[in-house]
């Protein structure tokens, strides 16, 4: 962190600037398999400096990987250079100022704790597992560590670090191509049970033996996998944040306390739940607390960052969504399921987009394991199918909500690779509109 | 830099090795973005190095990157590279086989007209306030949007066969957009569209005539407020430049990608219907539809000497006269198809692991002006600028959702639609197509974000695109 203080240094002398630094190092082992065999193994690291520089409602921002003096020496000439030549932006008003500090925790780095060698004896086993039903494994197996200090000119000093894990495995079968997917991520391995992850593995195996078959366009009654419903999560907060709020592409504008879900929705955004991979501060540095975003079906609280909160007037929490959570309902799966007389499961979706992310309308496919309901029992093997939706009244045709929530990791794949994890139940939605056949699995 | 990744190689010249090869690239990004007529963010990453190494061993791949070129750290990521294959080794069942190539050097350094990097910041500035003031919100507009973002790279590749390639170039993405809204609904219109980035310096925003499109944009979002949709089942649609990009690239471009084929990509970006068995014989569209993948135009930002393993710059034939006749290849993957490698494997930077990518992706012209094709339609809908785009696991079922819709009656246009949607099965979309406008229409259509592998890359291409015709298309969808 030297570099960091250097700058810190060079800019303290120009008490008229305001500033925000972040130094941040991420390093990732990254093993991608395919028909369970390594594809390659990668190992990437990188140290990245960005500084923001603010006089008065100017600013100009500046990124350097791996930095040194000489490097600080220029960046930070050129900015002043530039900066009083800069149109301002009237709605910036100050930095971050909430210097409350996380609770300190104990990180494991778990590029070390889960060697290579390790993760390579996991996915044979895994392989081995499914090879006598014909299938194959593809996946990757991924472990980051990240650390991180954030500094600016409010006095806010604050250094967090992370290491989380990300096991996602689809087996795919090697005539038919049917596919099902089973994933595991967090911070703690010890909470990876191999043999749970192969048993359920092999139970969503026993299902895609049945018949292959397309359904016609239409709406359907749909139990929706917890990545499903996770991912539908991600998608509906788009509107939940401030930002959006902002640029007039909200669904919730008007929305604030007022019912917008049946009473058994309650989504939040709840970094301390210990299946959660955690966070500590949001944007900005600010803090990253428990925050309710649906509670009992009415919308509770946008997400706000300090330029945003100055800018709307909303209170600002840093919230990013990055741990949301779900809250689980009082049907076990079995008693959902068996109250579909006819209609789908869905194990995992794909690229979806927004038509009008105001009307929160969307389209999108399922992938690894689409299955038809009939009188309560999983049938068949249905072809991928693509949606064509509302986010918001997929939450509003909710019927009920599994007993439990489960972990889900998501990665978010640009940039710096990122991993999330998203805690969801299984949900039965009514009415799931069906818009057409991709005629393939 | 040459001398750095010639030592490297050198320090990789040990028996276990079967191949290796080392990218560096020194890259300089900037992003300028004004939002409402107000600056929100000016943005420099300069002179940022990357390096990253690949080896085979035991017929395995181990790939490590760094963004520190010190010696300590390039012994260290060549051992972790090394490393990194040995494991890797012991969960394998097939070896992974790699013919030999003929060494090759190349250099190639592009000159844009206006290097963004050397103009003045206030030029930059001056230019695109203008612009954004220009859009600023006004009567139904309540949001807008201008960006600029430009990118110098410079590359270094050499393998453990001898060859040694160093080019340069600049790319440039500019885009503008309003969001008009009557208070019920909002209504958006971009320019030049998602597609409109370029192998070029800052001319580009001349090129794409910004200035004399703001009104359109304006005009065009406030009157899709009042417009209607689409009403129809089945209509003939002509797709203009900038979307049948995106048309091609994800349902031809994505789907040729052999890596697919082998289910390398499975676990993010997904699949292809496509069979090896296809391959010179599938009627993958219409005989007027001719498609190519060329990285030896320097035109389009797929343009490149050499790939990143070795393969010199090639331009192949992917459809010929609607057959599939080839596929986009590495040079692991061309020998299981029985093909030559095409010249298609792409890194984004140094420490990026180099995948299928595509490069110059195009679809010949054909012939006659846009203007004719309109005469030439008794009614139907020209479709223009992304909105919303969507495609399976398997490149085969799509549905795309434009801005705008310009409605044509009698060869004339005669109205706009809002939020014109259409969707359709990759083989029978293109197999309607029934003509291709001519070489005075054709032009590159280029992206930023194309996105692909895990570590995730985003990767800059291009598509040769003129505008085409599409006969009796799917364009009612229930939301």
């Amino acid at each position: 962190m030297e570099n960091l203080e250097y700058l810190k240094s060079l800019l303290d002398i120009h008490p008229e600037l305001q500033y925000e630094i972040i130094e941040q190092y991420w390093t990732t082992d990254f093993l991608r398999f395919y028909h369970s065999q390594t594809n390659y193994n990668i190992s990437k690291e990188t140290t990245t400096l960005s500084a923001t520089i603010y006089k008065g409602k100017k600013s100009f921002n500046f990124m350097l990987d791996n930095a040194t003096s000489e490097k600080l020496d220029n960046a930070v000439h050129n900015a002043l250079a530039i900066i009083d030549k800069l149109p301002e932006d009237p709605y910036f008003v100050d930095l971050e100022n909430d210097k409350t500090l996380a609770k300190p925790r104990e990180v494991k780095n778990n590029i070390e704790a889960i060697p290579l060698k390790l993760k390579t004896e996991i996915l044979s086993r895994i392989a081995q597992a499914v090879a006598p039903h014909n299938f194959d494994i593809f996946g990757s197996f991924v472990c980051n560590y990240q650390k991180y200090r954030l500094i600016n000119s409010n006095g806010l000093d604050k250094t967090s670090e992370n290491s989380p894990y990300y096991l996602e495995v689809k087996a795919v079968h090697n005539k038919s191509q049917v596919t099902v997917i089973e994933a595991f991520g967090g911070e703690d391995f010890q909470y990876f049970r191999e043999q749970n992850f192969i048993e359920h593995l092999l139970q969503k195996i026993g299902y895609c033996f049945n018949d292959i078959v397309d359904i016609e366009p239409g709406t359907y009654d749909v139990i929706l996998a917890p990545r499903c419903l996770g991912e539908f999560a991600q998608y509906l907060t788009y509107g939940m944040h401030a930002r959006s709020l902002d640029q007039h592409s909200s669904f919730f504008e008007g929305k604030l306390n007022q019912k917008v879900f049946p009473e058994w929705i309650s989504i939040c955004d709840d970094p301390d739940d210990p299946e959660i991979i955690h966070k500590d501060y949001g944007s900005n540095g600010h803090i990253y607390r428990y925050l309710s975003l649906v509670d009992n079906g009415i919308f509770r609280n946008f997400m706000c960052d300090n330029y945003y909160s100055h800018k709307t007037g909303l209170p600002k929490n840093g919230n990013t969504g990055s741990c949301l959570k779900i809250e689980a309902g009082d049907k076990t799966l079995d008693e959902m399921i068996g109250s579909v007389k006819h209609g789908l499961f869905i194990s995992s979706l794909h690229y979806m987009n927004f038509i009008n992310p105001k009307e929160t309308s969307i389209t999108g496919l399922t992938r690894d394991g689409t299955f038809l309901i009939e009188n309560g029992k999983i049938t068949k093997v249905v072809n991928n199918l693509r949606f064509t939706e509302k986010v918001a009244r997929i939450f509003e045709h909710i019927q009920a909500l599994e007993n439990r929530s489960h972990p889900v990791p998501f990665s978010g794949n640009y940039e710096i690779f990122d991993i999330e994890t998203v805690k969801s139940p299984h949900a039965l939605v009514r009415d799931f509109n069906i818009s057409s056949s991709t005629k393939t699995i | 830099m040459e001398q750095i990744i010639k030592q490297t190689i050198q320090k990789l010249s040990l028996p276990e090795i079967t191949f290796a090869d080392v990218r560096i690239t020194r890259t300089d990004n900037e992003g300028i973005f004004f939002q409402n007529g107000f600056l929100r963010g000016y943005s420099t990453n300069l002179d940022s190095i990357a390096l990253g190494i690949r080896v085979l061993i035991n017929g395995c791949w181990g790939f490590a990157g760094t963004r520190d070129l010190s010696n300590a750290s390039i012994d260290k990521a060549i051992h972790t590279a090394i490393s990194n294959a040995h494991f890797g080794s012991l969960f394998q069942k097939t070896k992974v086989e790699f013919p030999p190539l003929s060494p090759v050097q190349a250099e190639y350094e592009h000159h844009p007209e206006q290097d963004p990097f050397k103009m003045a910041k206030e030029e930059k500035i001056d230019y695109l306030q203008r612009l954004a003031e220009a859009i600023k919100p006004q009567e139904k507009i309540v949001h807008s949007i201008i960006y600029a973002a430009f990118m110098r790279q410079e590359k270094y590749y050499a393998n453990s066969e001898g060859t040694y390639a160093h080019y340069t170039f600049y790319n440039t993405l500019p885009m503008m957009s309003v969001l008009a809204s009557d208070g019920a609904q909002v209504q958006s219109r971009t320019w030049p569209g998602h597609m409109g980035a370029g192998r070029a310096g800052f001319e580009i925003f001349h090129k794409h005539k910004f200035e004399e499109n703001t009104e359109r944009i304006i005009k065009e979002a406030t009157d899709l407020l009042s417009a209607p949709t689409i009403e129809e089942d089945k209509a003939d649609i002509i797709i203009g430049s900038g979307h049948l990009a995106l048309q091609l690239h994800e349902s031809v471009g994505h789907a040729t990608e052999a890596d697919r084929i082998f289910g390398m990509e499975i676990s993010y970006a997904g699949k292809t219907f496509i069979k090896p068995e296809m391959i010179g014989s599938f009627q993958y569209a219409s005989p007027v539809v001719n498609i190519f993948s060329d990285s030896t135009d320097p035109r389009g930002m797929g343009y490149h000497p050499v790939d990143d393993e070795g393969v010199p710059g090639k331009k192949v034939d992917i459809i010929k006269n609607g057959i599939l006749v080839n596929q986009q290849t590495s040079r692991q993957i061309a020998p299981l198809l029985g093909l030559e490698p095409s010249s298609n494997m792409r890194a984004s930077y140094g420490d990026d692991f180099p995948l299928v990518r595509m490069t110059n992706f195009c679809l010949a012209p054909g012939k006659g002006t846009l203007d004719e094709l309109i005469q030439d339609t008794e009614h139907g809908y020209l479709l223009d600028f992304t909105k919303t785009w969507s495609i399976d696991d398997n490149r085969n079922n799509f549905q795309f959702t434009t801005e705008i819709g310009y409605k044509i009656e009698n060869g004339k246009i005669v109205g706009i639609v809002k939020e014109p949607t259409y969707f359709g099965i990759t083989k029978e979309f293109w197999n309607s197509c029934d003509r291709v406008c001519g070489p005075e229409e054709w032009d590159y259509q280029s992206t930023f974000n194309c996105g692909k592998g895990e570590p995730g890359q985003s990767m800059q291409l291009s598509h040769g695109v003129a505008p085409a015709r599409f006969r009796n298309i799917n364009v009612r969808v229930k939301i």
